[in-house]
């Protein structure tokens, strides 16, 4: 597995009179196992942790690296080993149809057009997507659209896979395949998510609250750390 | 809003003689179709040039609803640029620009239809290999030409859904209501766009451009 490391990183960002606001505190942890999972309110710093990862962020204060590559200085090798998923697959499907995003992802490793389309139309055939392949993305439903934009990641070989809210937008059906899916897959996975049942098949998972991380440790104690966190939130809780 | 993407510009598979006939050629169908809208006077040549690329359309054997929606888009432009052309240059000058335009449009919708986008985008990385010679990334150059073409469908569909919005909520003469979605619409689908192809390191330099810049900064 890659090694994972946030030394002291932290973000600010501008608030509306310009000056700067912490929405990460300084975060130093190392991540070295394979399913790792990140839950926490809305806003509480989960998606900006993530972008961390393959420098969609970059961090104000201390440094990110994956296998000693710094995401400040090594933008592009990261992003070559850290694959990103959003929540909404259709923020990433730049493509008209699944074979031609699938391409698109190939351009990276596959000079040659036909080498592409042979391995696009093999990759869309082991996740099941074959049927689809010159379908409009459009016409996809949510959770053959989160697979098409799983399979576009993969499709360059990440080491390490960071999902933002895999299973937000699915329902319970689409959300067992992608439980499955992700099961199944050799990569380093870190992600964010609401759907505590995917969080217990993580390894180790990370409460973050306020901009910190509050918990990092088994699934079960996080679980219940998280939900007594969001119980003392809630307005209504006697 | 991005729903409507599909309705215009979409790639439909086939294999007829238009499918399979080179690339430069479909190209070199657009290029004298936007020459000849120059160089047509009178509107009976527009018009059997109009029914030649007609003709193409049924030989690439595209399904009607591609003509349909392409006369949809085109429709109301064509209403008002015609009428006001009518009333300044008489009937046989509006119509000879209507049918110019109406060919322009179907001969790009032909080569659209019955090209890949990453065929598209192969065919422009080999065309801009000699500007490499010059600074320039063919690759960047094809993904932003690709995403151009992409965006064009998606700015239509962003002022379709504008104007039912605005009609939903009776606004339909509000100018604001009417445009201001789109723009909102426009620039987040485009930060949206850039986003995602960050986060798939496509149009990233060379990796190994990193190392050059942080030694680059480090010398600085």
């Amino acid at each position: 597995m890659s090694r994972i490391e946030f030394d002291g990183a932290g973000v600010d960002v501008l608030d509306g009179a310009g000056a700067p606001r912490e929405i990460l505190s300084g975060v130093s942890l190392t991540l070295t196992e394979q399913r790792i999972a990140v839950v926490g309110a809305n806003g509480s710093g989960k998606s900006t942790l993530l972008r961390l990862l393959n420098g969609l962020v970059l961090p104000t204060r201390g440094a990110v690296r994956v296998d000693g590559l710094d995401t400040r200085t090594a933008g592009a090798k990261v992003r070559r080993i850290v694959g990103f998923g959003f929540t909404d697959p259709l923020s990433q499907l730049v493509m008209p149809t699944p074979r031609e995003d699938v391409e698109l992802s190939l351009r990276r490793v596959h000079r040659d057009r036909k080498e592409r389309r042979r391995t696009a139309q093999a990759l869309l055939a082991n996740f099941g997507l074959e049927r689809l392949a010159d379908q409009s993305i459009y016409e996809l439903s949510g959770g053959e659209r989160q697979l098409l934009a799983l399979v576009t990641l993969l499709a360059v070989e990440p080491r390490v896979l960071v999902l933002d809210e895999p299973s937000t937008l699915l329902d319970l059906r689409n959300r067992e395949l992608l439980r499955r899916v992700l099961s199944g897959l050799a990569q380093q996975v870190v992600f964010s998510t609401h759907d505590l049942e995917l969080a217990l098949d993580a390894e180790r998972v990370l409460v973050v609250d306020d901009g910190g991380i509050v918990f990092d440790g088994a699934p079960h104690e996080a679980v219940d750390r998280y939900r007594t966190l969001a119980g003392a939130r809630d307005p209504g809780a006697p | 809003m991005r729903g409507h993407a599909f309705l215009v510009g979409t790639y439909h598979e086939g294999s007829s003689p238009v499918h399979r006939a080179p690339l430069w050629l479909k190209f070199l169908l657009v290029c004298l179709t936007g020459a000849a809208a120059f160089v047509l006077v009178d509107w009976v040549v527009s018009a059997a040039l109009v029914f030649a690329l007609l003709l193409l359309h049924l030989l690439a054997q595209l399904p009607a609803s591609h003509l349909r929606r392409t006369a949809a888009a085109l429709a109301p432009m064509a209403l008002i640029l015609g009428g006001w052309q009518w009333w300044q240059l008489g009937l046989p000058a509006a119509a000879r620009i209507v049918l110019n335009i109406a060919a322009c449009v179907l001969a790009a919708g032909l080569m659209t239809a019955t090209t890949p986008v990453q065929q598209l985008l192969d065919g422009l990385v080999r065309a801009s290999g000699p500007l490499r010679r010059f600074g320039a990334d063919p690759e960047r150059f094809g993904l932003t030409m690709a995403l151009m073409l992409r965006s064009i469908p998606f700015v239509l569909g962003a002022f379709a859904d504008s104007r039912a919005a605005a009609r939903a909520r009776g606004l339909e003469r509000s100018p604001r209501a009417r445009l201001l979605p789109v723009v909102i619409g426009t620039v987040a689908y485009a930060r949206q766009t850039g986003e995602a192809l960050a986060a798939r390191g496509l149009g990233d330099a060379d990796a190994d451009a990193d190392e050059e810049a942080s030694a680059g900064e480090g010398a600085g």
